[in-house]
């Protein structure tokens, strides 16, 4: 589960970066995570609201749901959602389901995302041992890592949970978001207003998750469970 | 020059009270150490000040964003002083004990009501007073982090004067909260640890700055040795004869243009550098630098202001592959040059790493054990370090009023008879277009150069990945163009047929340029502004060298080239125009 607190990131793209050289992404690759710069208003009531996102490794996986190929896996162990790029035959129906955009195509064609560090590369998350946490060896996420304003974070629900803000968990347990992703609510005094903004850009289009039938939440099992635990 | 020491960051993780004047702390910082820190006293509640004529993302968390008219941060300091002289919030005590003329300062600002301010800065008089107010009372728990923003103008000697009297005001230089004297490592210099006397062979000499009549018209010559937009002209007297450059480009710092061609000029040219620029083109000698992964670094050039506002450190790193090519480290360019020179003696150290050795010789800690670690915390400094040895001005107090610097003094009295107008040695108002160029009919919008977060100063544009970033942030990403944009508000844009993405010329009375254009509602009407370190003269020479609009303007009290320049900017036609 990915938390991100809009409050905290001062939108320098240092987790888009670091993604790309984690993972040897060249520049002009489409981001697997990526910042948008929502702007609102005009000089001088003008706002702008950054907001980072990448595949949210959702409970309800839409992209897994419709991938012919059944090359996208949520996995139960972690709650990791890999790709098997020997499966992918790169139809992009995983990008039309995703309502985040998080699914990328290189010139391979061949679909990839991020894998929460599971391994290095894309692709590199298939089959991979569960994720450990950071103090037994597992790889910090190079996103969270290196996020100046510790905005990202990422863990087992209950972990996250205990991150949170009483007011963004209170909205993650009433289902904001989808209970996909936990985001903090915009403070009052400097972002007044931009909580429809952001939800709207976090909510994205949600049409194409919408058109799948709500699959059965899948991995929301045991203490070992990485994501979702 | 207020406390004689080049400080201008705030204590932020004690501060109640932080106002970013002219600064955009969110993406142009002198390390994450900055940013975190506001983060980590909003986080505590304090309250956070953006004066800046541009929305930025440091003014998006901001309590307040003062959007200010251009140039005049000056008008605003002196009626905050008005006001927290009125409250009567200033520090009476730290004011009679360690500061030097406060009178002309409470006379300077005797008149300057909010009410004044407000007519010349646009800001809401009752405004002014609230900031005002809520920086006294947060005092000594209150700091101004100031830079280039109020640094480079014409004016802005007297406007940074203007805003910097106002921490003595309050009193609180390097008290928790407030503006931090920073201490840096205790190195030693290794000359004296092994006892060389190092001759100095400019001892007796005088700077051709102040030598030679011809630069008698250049008023900052008394406080400074050189001047950054006049060694061009020196060059072509025969004055200058040669550089020396050591990854540092004079190309787009100001003067562009003549700067080249005063390369073209000199004897000679010796720079040290990675990249292949106008620059390094023109030298007769070029060395190009091992970088930090292939030498031993101990960061001895790092200012003393970083990362740790309450300890000092050290960092250092060895050598992880060899250099490639033909590059050296540094220490060894150095060396080998002085060698050929006939200095060899003064230079006995066979390495950087022994060098470095030397220089932690009053450290517990050797270079090796350092690297190891990658860096050591030491011990933690105090506040108030002025107690023990007053400031390091010539009245040994903070000076509201420069009157006893002669230096100084001298400037100001050149410039009232070269510009016919009435300076003071303490805080004065001066308005925009006293001492610099205003926007007019012909060049009718005002231009500024920024930096934004993806890189450091002229230094990391030939990154691709940081280009690439800086393009999706401005949704441009799939344009084939990976230079800097000029952002442009949409008033000015849509009378010109200006849209995002069209390329455009922007041209100032002494240079132009093209570049793409940014229209957006976070630059008010009339303010462009374009990333600095792009362009013609620069490693990353795709987008447009900004300092090409410029000669030879400068502030002639500081020297600082003045980055406001009066523009028009036109589409260049095809499909935007």
């Amino acid at each position: 589960m990915f938390y991100f607190d809009p409050n905290r990131c001062i939108g320098c793209h240092a987790c888009s970066i670091s993604c790309k050289q984690r993972h040897d992404r060249d520049a002009d690759a489409d981001d697997w995570r990526t910042v948008t710069h929502l702007e609102r208003g005009e000089y001088p009531d003008f706002q702008e609201l950054p907001v980072s996102m990448s595949c949210m490794h959702c409970h309800d996986a839409p992209c897994e749901q419709v991938c012919p190929p059944d090359a996208i896996v949520k996995r139960e162990e972690d709650g990791i959602v890999t790709v098997n790029r020997d499966r992918c035959i790169g139809c992009h129906y995983c990008a039309w389901a995703c309502p985040y955009g998080a699914p990328t195509y290189g010139d391979d064609g061949l679909m990839s995302k991020c894998n929460m560090c599971l391994g290095e590369g894309p692709g590199s998350g298939h089959g991979k041992p569960p994720k450990q946490k950071a103090e037994d060896g597992g790889l910090k996420l190079s996103c969270v890592d290196n996020c100046v304003g510790e905005a990202i974070k990422a863990g087992p629900v209950s972990e996250v949970m205990e991150e949170a803000s009483e007011a963004a968990a209170r909205r993650f347990e009433n289902g904001a978001y989808n209970s996909r992703v936990i985001v903090e609510p915009m403070d009052e005094d400097s972002a007044a207003g931009m909580d429809d903004v952001a939800d709207a850009s976090i909510n994205a289009d949600d049409e194409g998750a919408a058109a799948i039938p709500a699959g059965g939440s899948d991995a929301d099992g045991g203490a070992s469970d990485w994501l979702n635990g | 020059m207020g406390v004689g020491a080049d400080m201008r960051f705030v204590d932020y993780q004690n501060s109640e009270y932080i106002i970013a004047w002219g600064r955009n702390i969110f993406e142009s910082f002198a390390g994450q150490w900055e940013p975190k820190g506001v983060l980590e006293a909003l986080d505590n509640g304090a309250t956070l000040v953006v004066i800046d004529p541009r929305h930025t993302p440091t003014a998006q968390k901001a309590d307040h964003w003062l959007p200010i008219e251009p140039r005049t941060d000056g008008a605003l300091a002196l009626a905050m002083a008005h006001v927290i002289i009125e409250e009567g919030l200033h520090d009476e005590s730290f004011i009679e004990e360690w500061t030097h003329g406060f009178e002309a300062y409470e006379e300077a600002v005797a008149d300057k009501t909010p009410e004044w301010a407000a007519e010349i800065t646009g800001i809401d008089a009752e405004l002014i007073r609230e900031i005002a107010i809520g920086f006294a009372e947060a005092a000594p728990a209150a700091g101004i982090a100031l830079w280039t923003g109020v640094g480079q103008y014409a004016e802005s000697q007297k406007a940074s004067q203007n805003v910097f009297a106002l921490n003595g005001l309050v009193g609180n230089i390097d008290r928790p909260g407030g503006l931090r004297l920073w201490q840096g490592p205790p190195f030693s210099d290794p000359f004296e640890v092994r006892d060389i006397d190092l001759p100095n062979n400019a001892a007796d000499e005088t700077p051709a700055l102040r030598k030679y009549d011809e630069y008698a018209d250049q008023p900052y010559r008394h406080t400074t040795g050189i001047g950054h937009n006049i060694v061009p002209e020196m060059v072509e007297n025969g004055h200058i004869r040669g550089i020396y450059t050591h990854y540092d480009n004079p190309i787009n710092d100001g003067n562009s243009e003549a700067w080249m061609n005063a390369l073209d000029e000199m004897d000679l040219v010796i720079t040290v550098d990675a990249y292949w620029s106008e620059l390094t083109r023109r030298a007769d000698v070029v060395f190009p630098e091992a970088i930090q992964l292939e030498k031993d670094t101990l960061i001895d050039y790092a200012p003393a202001w970083s990362a740790y506002h309450d300890r000092r450190w050290m960092t250092a790193s060895e050598a992880a592959v060899e250099p490639l090519g033909d590059s050296k480290p540094g220490f060894q360019i150095l060396r080998g040059i002085a060698e050929e020179m006939g200095w060899g003696e003064y230079i006995p150290w066979e390495s950087e790493a022994e060098y470095n050795e030397d220089m932690l010789a009053n450290v517990e800690y050797s270079f090796e054990e350092i690297a190891e670690q990658n860096y050591v915390i030491l011990e933690e400094f105090g506040y108030e370090a002025w107690r023990e040895n007053g400031f390091n001005t010539p009245t040994n107090a903070f000076q509201f009023d420069l009157d006893e610097m002669d230096a100084y003094v001298r400037s100001i009295e050149e410039v009232e008879e070269m510009e016919g107008v009435d300076l003071e040695t303490g805080p004065q108002w001066l308005p925009p277009g006293t001492l610099g160029e205003m926007p007019d009919e012909e060049y009718p919008l005002h231009f500024y150069d920024t930096r934004s977060v993806f890189f450091a100063f002229g230094a990391d544009q030939p990154l691709s990945q940081q280009r690439s970033q800086y393009a999706a942030r401005h949704g441009l990403k799939s344009a084939d163009y990976e230079g800097n944009y000029l952002t442009i508000n949409p008033t000015d844009a849509d009378p010109r047929g200006i849209e995002t993405g069209d390329m455009v010329t922007v041209e100032s009375a002494d240079g132009a340029g093209e570049l793409m254009a940014y229209v957006s509602e976070r630059t008010p009407p009339g303010f462009l502004t374009a990333e600095f370190g792009f362009g013609e003269g620069v490693p990353h020479e795709e987008g447009f060298n900004t300092m090409m609009l410029h000669t030879e303007g400068v502030d002639p009290l500081s020297s600082q080239p003045d980055r406001h320049i009066p523009i028009e900017v036109h589409a260049n036609g095809g499909d935007g125009a």
